[in-house]
């Protein structure tokens, strides 16, 4: 793709920062790519300018009248970083001499951009050429559009499409899809629905008979007839609405469930990132709420807008037919009536999400203090809660008064402008009538009112049509950030070795989830078939995310992992993960029997290997205890687990698929000492054979470990066998003593208390 | 670590940096380089400023810049002024909501500002002493100091997302 340089990421519209810049450009300096930022250095608004050239970087900012500008190299440089402060963060030029320099100073707005610019130097100055290293700068500025440049509506995600500037063509194409199979059903229950609209346009036509002729004529004969007619037609038009109502449901809720299973689909198949980035409540809303608004705008769509443009063209050719001088004094309460409802739905908008907010005020304290009963209760904080919940409710409730009173005097005011619409005609058609001149009948007057009361459904849907439209599409992005997203890539399908040594290699491994801090740096790591390897480190060193890289959860880290010689990449995916046991720090169960739990990952497992499975991870006496044993559902009725429970049944799932390598994160963290020893020896009983991974804080539960390795600061600090590292008196043998320390004091105690 | 206490004179601080100061002790222990940071940014601007290291290590904290030596104090608020840049409010100068995007520009002590606001319950705090807290789309911060002291036009605009 060409470039069009410098890339952008706003217009300069300060002249003099352009006319500096161009004095500091030598002859053939090309630019790069400029960053215009939104603070001064002494942190006031403005617009100073930082750019990148082929050869250095050039910050220019107004100072008092005139400008100042900044120049650094790039071989001066050492790198650049990011300074981030609260509000606002600096550009700092680290030279090689070790001095910082600012370059420039912006918001969070615009440190995005920063984060590219870093990436870029750090290219330059590692030897990538310029042009080579301007790629990654340009996806930056990419995404760093979060709103449309279009429309300016926010979007999705930075650098998402913008569904109402993309061709509506491209929306409609991708609901078609959903639309297809009930196509018959929509297109048959339109056309009822236009059959049903003609019906009800005929009653207040034969009223204009029953008043004008039948009636005064006292003509029985004909009155049977008109009254059976109007009967028929009854009868079909409701016939008709039954039917299309119960058609229309099936189709919308056919359309529903697709969509809905589709998007539920596609997000088991998104990456880590995705979920890293988008909250669960949000993705679930997404699948549940979102859907549901879509398809009632799909339907809408097709159906009503048919229904009420053919209603609105059907009753004013009527009228027009009928007379055209009443006809058009009908008219006079349109405009005010479009006007008023537009107008008040402005208005009254505000007020519905002040309660819908108000709302969430009131339904978080009851999220918030029911689960947290326990802790509300034994520190005998009812009556603050009660309180809490109180305020709140008492804030919905002014609010919604007040937006109940405002929208019973609209709709009063508008009803009794319709009305007053309606008297002008009695009074104007009923002169005429009285008059007898124009040729209006009486009935013509009567049914003419009843048309002109059934003018203002559609005239009121039109009104109300972009509102609805609007709040639809943004469901529609929403649903389609899922449906359009990226999946986890799988390009090593159908690669699936004969035969799994265990054999797994860490190669220069380095990974960092913003591209600002390395979370792990050059890990170099080789574990031998069958060997057991204990991963030590403090909090936030990097542990975790390792363990996350060997399962695949993320894939745009540098260098390889290997497993039996294999880059994992070009391995099958859904093989590669279910040849590994992982068990978590927090035991995730389903709510659904212990069995079914513990089989999950092989669904077609024997009840023999589950026994085998439960009993290798010490699960299978506790499950005994339960009434009902393997069928107990969990989480139904109070059915609980006990922590160390719940971790036992989660290595027994592990261990099912007869996995080649194993992963414990933290296993034993959180249970006491004696499920503890359950486990490890759950534990010991797996791992002879297999290679296994395991975090531990408890250095005690690293013994049967093969290796070490301690990792801090996300490198590698010393790897090797439990006595090697012990007799090297480094990081490792500090941590051992320290917790051995901590371990006996709390024998003491315990000992203390027993006499 | 929690660092220690300082509540009164007994030290003397000076700005060595944009944001960074230096300490000096009553008993003539020295530090450098220490970075003033706000212990609760929002609801005590004044109270427990912790000061750190460059490995972000906490060596003190102040209790209360108030009971500070003058010219002490003043080094802290000058690190603290360019650390936390929140814009104080004076008055809104219009309001634009366009397909569920709230736009607001206005004009703070900082000069004239336009942000956006993804989510009005969650991003717009009032507190009891009048203040209001506002984040924008970036997560930059912004403060009406008093929500009595707005003008008319303002309070309108306000009130649309309160």
């Amino acid at each position: 793709m060409e470039l069009v340089l410098p890339l952008e990421n706003k217009k300069i519209t300060d002249e003099n920062i352009l006319k500096r810049l161009k004095t500091e450009l030598s002859e053939g300096e090309r630019e790069l790519f400029r960053i215009t930022t939104d603070l001064l250095p002494d942190g006031n608004y403005g617009e100073p300018l930082v750019t990148f050239t082929d050869g250095r970087i050039i910050s220019v900012y107004p100072s008092g009248e005139g400008t100042e500008a900044v120049t650094v190299s790039y071989s001066e440089l050492d790198g650049l970083s990011i300074k981030r402060m609260y509000g606002n963060a600096f550009l700092m030029a680290i030279m090689k001499s070790g001095e910082k320099v600012s370059l420039a100073r912006a918001t969070y707005a615009v440190t995005a951009l920063f984060n590219a610019a870093v990436l870029f130097v750090d290219k330059v100055v590692s030897g990538t050429s310029t042009d080579d290293a301007i790629g990654g700068v340009e996806t930056a500025y990419r995404g760093f559009c979060t709103v449309c440049p279009k429309c300016g509506r926010n979007l999705v995600r930075p650098g998402a499409d913008c569904l109402n500037c993309a061709s509506k063509g491209k929306l409609v194409s991708k609901l078609a899809k959903y639309v297809k199979p009930e196509i018959k059903a929509i297109i048959l229950s339109v056309a009822m629905s236009v059959m049903i609209t003609a019906l009800s346009l005929v009653p207040p036509y034969v009223t204009k008979m029953l008043v004008d002729d039948i009636i005064p004529d006292k003509n029985k004969k004909m009155l049977y007839i008109i009254v059976a007619f109007l009967f028929g037609t009854y009868l079909v038009q409701y016939l008709l609405s039954a039917v299309r109502g119960a058609l229309l449901r099936r189709a919308g809720d056919s359309i529903v469930a697709d969509l809905r299973n589709d998007v539920f689909e596609k997000a088991q198949h998104l990456p880590m990132k995705f979920y890293d980035k988008t909250s669960t409540g949000s993705v679930i809303n997404r699948i549940s709420s979102d859907t549901n608004n879509l398809q009632a705008f799909i339907l809408r769509i097709t159906q009503e807008v048919v229904t009420q443009l053919f209603l609105l063209i059907g009753i004013v050719v009527i009228m027009i037919t009928m007379n055209w001088k009443l006809s058009l004094l009908s008219l006079i309460p349109v405009p005010f009536v479009v006007y008023a409802s537009r107008k008040f739905g402005r208005k009254i908008r505000p007020f519905y999400r002040r309660i819908w907010r108000k709302w969430t005020a009131v339904s978080s304290v009851l999220t918030d203090s029911i689960p947290c009963i326990r802790v509300i209760k034994s520190f005998s904080g009812e009556k603050r809660a009660s309180k809490r919940l109180e305020k709140q409710n008492e804030e919905w409730l002014k609010v919604s008064v007040r937006a109940g009173r405002m929208s019973s005097i609209f709709t009063a005011a508008v009803s009794f402008v319709i009305v007053c619409g309606s008297l002008i005609i009695w009074n104007v058609g009923g002169l005429e009538v009285i008059e007898g001149k124009s040729g209006i009948s009486l009935g013509l007057l009567v049914s003419f009112i009843s048309y002109t009361s059934m003018f203002y459904g559609p005239v009121n849907f039109f009104a109300g049509l972009n509102d609805s439209y609007q709040s639809a599409l943004t469901s529609a992005e929403r649903v389609m950030d899922i449906l359009d997203a990226e999946p986890e890539h799988d390009d090593g399908k159908g690669n699936i070795p004969q035969r799994l040594q265990g054999k797994v290699e860490f190669r220069h491994v380095s990974f960092s989830f913003d591209k600002t801090k390395n979370v792990l740096s050059d890990i170099n790591l080789t574990i031998e078939p069958g060997e057991a390897v204990g991963i030590v480190g403090t909090t936030g060193s990097g542990k975790t995310t390792l363990i996350n890289l060997f399962l695949r959860f993320y894939d745009n880290y540098d260098g390889q992992i290997l497993l039996d010689g294999q880059d994992i990449k070009t391995l099958d995916m859904s093989w590669f993960r279910s040849r590994i046991g992982y068990v978590q720090q927090e035991a995730m169960m389903f709510s659904d029997t212990i069995f079914n739990n513990i089989a999950y990952g092989k669904p077609n497992a024997s009840i023999e290997e589950v026994l085998k499975a439960a009993d290798i991870a010490n699960a299978h006496e506790f499950i005994l205890r339960h009434p009902d044993a393997y069928d107990t559902v969990l989480g139904e009725r109070g059915v609980g687990l006990s922590g160390g429970e719940r971790q036992r049944i989660s290595i027994a799932r592990a261990i099912l698929n007869n996995p080649g390598v194993l992963i414990f994160d933290e296993a034993t963290s959180a249970v006491d000492s004696e499920t503890e020893k359950l486990i490890q020896d759950a534990i010991n009983n797996l791992v002879k054979g297999r290679t296994t991974l395991m975090i531990a804080h408890r250095l005690s539960t690293l013994k049967q470990a093969d290796k070490i390795v301690v990792i801090d600061k996300g490198r590698i600090l010393e790897f090797g066998t439990p006595d090697e590292l012990m007799a090297k008196k480094g990081k490792y043998y500090r941590l051992v003593k320290i917790q051995s320390m901590a371990e006996s004091v709390t024998r003491d105690k315990e000992r203390e208390h027993l006499e | 670590m929690i660092g220690f206490f300082i509540s009164g004179d007994e030290v003397r601080i000076k700005k060595t940096g944009e944001t960074t100061v230096s300490l000096e002790m009553y008993d003539g222990r020295r530090f450098e380089n220490l970075e003033p940071i706000r212990l609760f940014p929002v609801s005590g601007i004044t109270k427990y400023i912790s000061l750190t290291d460059e490995t972000g290590k906490e060596i003190a904290i102040i209790r209360d810049l108030d009971r500070l030596m003058p010219d002490s104090a003043e080094a802290i608020r000058a690190c603290l002024a360019s650390y936390y840049i929140v814009p104080k409010i004076k008055k809104i100068l219009s309001r634009v909501e366009k397909y569920g995007n709230i736009t607001w520009t206005v004009e703070t002590d900082r000069g004239n500002h336009s942000f956006s606001i993804l989510n009005t319950s969650i991003d717009i705090k009032t507190l009891y002493d009048g203040r209001i807290l506002i984040r924008d789309s970036n997560d930059n911060r912004y403060e009406i100091e008093d929500v009595h002291k707005l003008d008319k036009e303002s309070l309108g605009f306000l009130k649309f997302d309160m």
